[in-house]
């Protein structure tokens, strides 16, 4: 698979990795969090709301693109690892970003899997 | 390390070269995008009610409530969201220096942004007698969120005529920032109409 | 550090001061500008709302220390519960953290000469002051809110409060929310551009981003309170329709939107006090804080994912299983960037060569109340036990070791810590410590029974209980407890007041402070420097040799700035220096449109619609005559 230039360009590898995780949990919560209400609500005689579907297909695309982001963050940390978090930039501070976002996306993929599984096992509409 | 001093440019020809050599946006528009990020915010919470209490509802409109006029709406708001091409060169003209160009741009976009305004305030009432927000969680929604909407309508066309006023004596880099504020308020507002809408008119999908 | 300035330097300094100069006297503070002059209004006006607060603190537990005690009304209970609440949250801990501390700080830490919006930091003072006033306002008219500090419907609807009481809530907290959302404003837009040359981002004082994280998260949470309120407000007066079944509505809507602002809220409130602790640690413990890329990750992480927990203060509503897993989920994540951050404190500490001196000694105290706090708040995250202790004292006993604990602890130490920079003084050191040791013992013996009694079963909001129940002993504890801590926070201030007239002269940097506000005079000048540092580290008043360079530059007259009244603005994320930026010296427009807005919330109030509407206009009246006059024709 050919990757566009751009995309391994290290400035958008950085945001990536420092953003990315974070926005697609965002996603995962609000839709996933949404799909439930919809489920559960009275109108689903009428949506006929498939909910174990909906939560796979989230927490599938959760993790890869996670796990990307997580891969964009390594790049970049892997790229300056012979700087130091306060050089100068842009070094030192796509190293900083590197670090902070290895470390934060696990905790991401962590809350995608844990939230996808829980609504994928648990029987819908039960009272917890 | 560059020293320039924006403050001093009085006019459009100094504001332009201003515009030129900057390296950041300027603290305005800083401010403006925090601000539309938080009224986009307050926009996402009222959609999102509006959304839950459809959730909770097998019949949405209710009944006696009548499904929502769908031609009207759409035309007046494809009008709005066109007013942010003149908005826009507005900008990119008075960032050249063509502040009369400029002005006129905003003029013109003010006109048909007070027209789309008129237009809908007469709705909104119409609808307020037909079904009154006191009536149901529908009605509620409805009401307050083309409520918001019109209200941030109302302040835009506001901040328009503010810099048409104010640039009626020149262009400094105080009042360029505030253009570029204003249109970025604008960009905004025009994307929440197309968001409104599609809430509006979700009950007919 | 001082250096000897020259002739030319002289005569810069004496220009700066000539035109950074404000009025003397009331008018000066009615008109000030000065983010250190507003910090200094916030400090003062927050405390006072802090005694009112304890007072109604104090009361409560008079009320509680004896079972069936008669000292208090059922009424006025429910009327000083509500008031401690809102009062400590909206009036207190978050504008002594943001406007006081933050306000006067973060312009100096990043070497800037205030913040990007001047004037509207002035309005945000007069907006929060008015509010307050509006709120308090309630009480001398007994009809003070009195259904919780989160006011659930339906007991907050007009059927089952027909008074005035929720409407000074709801009208009080969105207009004290404006001056929030200002506030934040300015922080973010002051972070992003207005940083000394050289001071990317990953150079910024970890102060700076707990400041970014909180401002943040204000700027995204306020809109759901806010529209929660507009609705309560709605259906109370109007006759909307939003929280009652019968037409379509939902009550735990009500619960969804407050608490979507109310868990970042909490964050908000603990945010600062990280900052504090981080700035404390590596001065006292003379080495840079460890792992600083995570330390700053892990403030801006614990914002971030605390806006997806919000409905874990919803476990016990019956809500269906696969709708709470998700905050059960990211609520058991959440405790990770904190413990990230314990860790990274404890073995700065370990590994420097620490000096327990009062700050922090006081930050030793936030650590251990910190911990104990987020131990019995992760067991929440699971759902069985937190239905089995929702509601009772336990949560009490959890978010008091963390409000109190945790978040006021630090701004105790911060304000012995920058008390020598704001008044050019030193505090005295062995009554410091004496008020720290006060402090702590009664605030573990207030809090920490009420895990014991929440166990046994003792419900929150209860203005007396039968003594049959065995709970009898862990209130009076509680009760005394509590006058301790009054003690130990009346000697403190104590100390404060003193030492601002007789306390030792301190000089520039008694504490050999890495961040840049040590690298100017106590108190700072107007115009905080001189000369605008430039800064190639993230401890720039550690770095001797840019300090002296500093000073070469005011003699060269290089970045000076001395031509108007100008700070420079620089590029968002590397701080490359772009434009040179014109300041607003003082208006009186800030608290016109402050009062403005206040008498267009008493007419909201008073359900005088067309009167609102025109304080409103005469408000935006006074924001055009405020736009009207630039910065450069001032």
């Amino acid at each position: 698979m050919r990757v566009s230039a751009r995309y391994l360009d290290p400035e958008f590898l950085q945001w990536f990795g420092l953003f990315g995780a974070g926005l697609t949990w965002t996603v995962q919560l609000v839709v996933g969090f949404g799909v439930t209400l919809a489920r559960c609500g009275a109108a689903n005689a009428v949506l006929g709301v498939d909910v174990k579907a909906w939560e796979l297909t989230l927490m599938v695309v959760g993790i890869a693109l996670a796990l990307l982001a997580e891969s964009a963050a390594l790049s970049v940390l892997w790229q300056t690892r012979d700087v130091d978090y306060s050089d100068p930039p842009p070094e030192g501070r796509r190293h900083f970003f590197a670090v902070a976002a290895s470390i934060g996306n696990l905790l991401f993929l962590v809350i995608i899997v844990l939230s996808g599984t829980g609504a994928i096992l648990h029987e819908p509409c039960h009272p917890a | 390390m560059s020293a320039f001093s924006p403050g001093e440019a009085a006019t459009p020809a100094a504001v332009a070269r201003v515009e030129r050599a900057r390296l950041a946006r300027p603290n305005g528009w800083w401010g403006m995008a925090i601000f539309v990020a938080t009224e986009a915010t307050l926009f996402g919470t009222i959609l999102g009610t509006y959304y839950f209490l459809r959730f909770n509802n097998l019949h949405w409109p209710p009944p006696g409530v009548p499904e929502p006029k769908l031609t009207l709406p759409l035309v007046l708001t494809a009008i709005l969201v066109s007013t942010s091409v003149p908005v826009q060169l507005a900008v990119s003209a008075a960032a050249r220096g063509q502040l009369a160009r400029g002005r006129a741009a905003l003029l013109f976009a003010a006109v048909l942004q007070a027209g789309y305004l008129g237009m809908q305030l007469h709705l909104f009432v119409h609808d307020a007698h037909e079904f009154p927000p006191s009536g149901s969680a529908y009605s509620s929604i409805y009401f307050t969120m083309l409520g918001a909407h019109h209200l941030h309508v109302f302040l835009g066309i506001l901040l328009i005529l503010w810099i048409l006023l104010r640039t009626a004596s020149g262009l400094t880099n105080y009042r360029m920032n505030g253009l570029r504020a204003t249109a970025f308020y604008w960009h905004f507002v025009n994307v929440l109409a197309l968001c409104v809408l599609g809430t509006q008119l979700s009950p007919l999908a | 550090m001082t250096t000897t300035v020259t002739e030319p330097g002289l005569r810069r300094v004496e220009r700066l001061e000539r035109i950074w100069v404000e009025p003397r006297g009331l008018l000066g503070w009615l008109t000030t500008t000065d983010h250190k002059r507003i910090g200094l209004l916030y400090f003062f006006t927050t405390l006072a709302f802090f005694g009112a607060g304890g007072i109604e603190a104090l009361l409560m537990r008079t009320q509680l220390s004896q079972p069936e005690e008669k000292v208090l009304s059922p009424e006025t209970y429910n009327q000083l519960m509500t008031m401690h609440g809102v009062t400590m949250i909206f009036l207190f801990v978050i504008p002594m953290a943001i406007g006081a501390f933050g306000n006067y700080l973060v312009p100096l830490m990043i070497g800037a000469r205030d913040m990007a919006f001047p004037r509207l930091n002035a309005l945000s003072f007069w907006l929060f002051l008015a509010s307050g006033l509006f709120m308090y306002a309630s009480v001398f008219m007994h009809a003070a809110p009195n259904a919780g500090w989160f006011d659930y419907v339906p007991l907050a609807l007009k059927q089952y409060s027909p008074g005035r009481n929720i409407d000074f809530y709801a009208l009080g907290l969105i207009f004290n929310g404006i001056s929030s959302t200002a506030a934040a404003l300015n922080f973010i837009v002051t972070i992003f551009k207005l940083r000394a040359p050289g001071m990317s981002i990953n150079r910024m004082p970890l102060f700076c981003f707990a400041m970014l994280a909180v401002s943040l998260s204000l700027i995204f949470a306020l809109p759901s309170l806010t529209i929660d309120l507009v609705y309560l407000e709605l259906q109370r007066n109007l006759g909307f329709h939003f929280f009652d079944v019968t037409q379509g509505g939902d009550p735990l809507l009500w619960q969804h939107l407050f608490w979507l602002f109310g868990h970042p809220e909490v964050y908000i409130i603990i945010l600062p006090a990280f900052g504090i602790a981080t700035s404390i640690i590596p001065t006292f413990s003379k080495r840079k804080m460890i792992a600083f890329p995570l330390v700053a990750l892990a403030e801006l992480l614990v914002a971030f994912i605390g806006f997806g927990v919000w409905a874990h203060h919803m476990f016990a509503t019956g809500l269906p299983t696969i709708t709470l897993v998700f905050f059960a989920a990211a609520s058991m994540m959440v405790v990770i960037p904190s413990t990230i951050q314990v860790f990274a404190w404890t073995v700065t500490v370990a590994l420097g060569r620490p000096e327990f001196r009062a700050p922090l000694m006081f930050i030793g105290g936030f650590i251990v109340f910190f911990v104990l706090g987020g131990l019995s708040g992760i067991m929440f995250a699971a759902i069985p036990f937190d239905q089995a202790t929702t509601d009772t004292y336990f949560v009490v006993a959890h978010f008091h070791f963390i409000i109190f604990g945790a978040a006021v602890f630090p701004i105790l130490g911060g304000m012995f810590y920058w008390f020598p920079k704001v008044t050019g003084r030193l505090y005295h050191e062995g009554a410091a410590k004496l008020s720290f040791w006060l402090t702590f013992v009664g605030t573990a013996l207030t809090f920490f029974p009420m895990h014991i009694v929440g166990l046994l079963g003792m419900t929150r909001r209860v203005y007396t209980y039968p003594s049959s129940l065995g709970w009898d002993a862990y209130n009076l504890s509680e009760t005394i407890g509590a006058f301790i801590l009054t003690a130990g926070l009346l000697l403190i201030f104590a100390n404060l007041a003193y030492s601002r007239f007789r306390g030792a002269p301190a000089g520039p940097d008694p504490f050999f402070g890495g961040t840049l506000e040590w690298a100017t005079t106590s108190p700072p000048p107007s115009f905080n420097f001189p000369v605008i540092p430039t800064v190639r580290s993230a401890y720039p008043n550690w770095d001797v040799e840019d300090r002296r360079a500093d000073a070469a530059r005011l003699e060269r007259g290089e970045l000076v700035l001395d031509e108007g009244h100008e700070t420079p603005a620089s590029t968002v994320v590397d701080a490359v220096p772009d434009e040179i930026v014109e300041m607003p010296g003082e208006s009186p427009w800030p608290l016109a449109v402050a009062v403005c807005t206040g008498l267009l919330f008493v007419m909201l109030l008073t359900r005088h619609y067309a009167v609102a509407g025109v304080f409103a206009g005469l408000a935006l009246l006074a924001v055009a005559v405020w736009n009207a006059k630039e910065p450069q024709e001032q």
